[in-house]
């Protein structure tokens, strides 16, 4: 591995323990009445998963979660029923501030253990966002019996212009990402993103080129 | 019960003024606190359009401002308008009326 890629990456993985969290998003769940569909997908992590807001502070939904670790040694499969709250926001004049708490419930098989086993799944998340602006830390324990790979991430980014909210913008973001028990590094991954009408799109690369695709659909 | 702010920002993107009391108000705008996604303003701007009282809804966000035409004749308080909002979970720091439609803001910001 190149230095500077080795000093970037410790420094990521430095920041992202002093946040303590995992996988960051935007906000985990839409508006009131809608319904989220999202999708995470890399070589060695695909998750997707659909919610929909009971409430403006409250969303239940399903999702799925496919893992495996650097060495391709280890696979996961994750189901389970998630929880989404807002603990808090904090609007600001042009600023707004979200405290999150997601849960989930369901089942991971996979090698290394036979059959199935229940798994739960804690997370929280804080972000802080502008018109311009995107800072967001997030964690999530993914456990089941004796297996436990805990993922913490932190996300960086800025709009290159302003934008009415119906208007197509572009963001540059920089996702940190530690994934315990599957990855011994810190995954830094810059991203495109495109904000579109009720959708937005995220593509990029990691450090050891890596492809990466998100996506976020509110129906 | 209508707020005067001075910082709103209708008035400073579109130069109109406020109705006075005699006259029949069409729009109500909004300064909003944390409507900063798109997201957020599509939150905001689905709940406003199920008020029965509601023609058109305009969102800026740089500009903060929510914008409310009424249906003619329909009344909405200036509370129904914050409280909206607020469900929609955002802040209203005030709330005024102008004798413009909200199609001349998106035009005049446009």
């Amino acid at each position: 591995m190149k230095p500077w890629r080795s000093r970037v990456r410790r420094c990521a993985g430095a920041l992202a323990c002093a946040f303590a969290c995992a996988q960051a998003d935007a906000g985990p769940m839409g508006y009131q009445g809608s319904t989220m569909a999202m999708g995470d997908f890399g070589p060695d992590w695909s998750e997707s998963w659909v919610n929909h807001a009971l409430t403006t502070r409250d969303a239940f939904g399903v999702g799925a979660t496919w893992m495996r670790s650097a060495d391709g040694s280890a696979i996961r499969r994750l189901t389970e029923a998630t929880y989404t709250r807002l603990v808090h926001r904090w609007n600001l004049p042009h600023a707004q501030a979200n405290a999150w708490f997601v849960v989930g419930a369901g089942t991971m098989t996979g090698t290394g253990f036979g059959g199935t086993r229940f798994a739960w799944t804690p997370g929280a998340q804080f972000d802080y966002e502008t018109t311009r602006v995107y800072l967001a830390a997030s964690g999530r324990l993914y456990r089941a019996g004796g297996v436990r790979h805990d993922v913490a991430a932190v996300r960086a980014g800025f709009s290159f212009h302003e934008a009415e909210y119906d208007e197509v913008q572009p963001w540059f973001v920089v996702e940190a990402r530690r994934m315990r028990g599957l990855s011994d590094g810190v995954e830094v991954t810059p991203m495109l993103r495109i904000i579109a009408a009720r959708a937005f799109v995220e593509i990029g690369a990691n450090l050891d080129g890596q492809a990466r695709l998100n996506f976020m659909y509110i129906f | 019960m209508v707020h005067r702010h001075p910082l709103l920002v209708a008035l400073a993107l579109a130069g109109v003024s406020a109705t006075s009391p005699a006259t029949a108000v069409t729009t109500l705008a909004a300064e909003v606190n944390g409507m900063v996604c798109a997201f957020c303003a599509q939150g905001i701007e689905k709940k406003l359009r199920a008020l029965p009282a509601t023609r058109d809804v305009y969102v800026n966000l740089p500009g903060r401002l929510v914008a409310v035409e009424l249906v003619e004749g329909a009344n909405l308080e200036t509370g129904q308008l914050a409280a909206a909002v607020r469900e929609a979970g955002y802040e209203v720091v005030s709330v005024r009326a102008l004798d413009v439609p909200a199609a001349s803001l998106r035009r005049k910001k446009r």
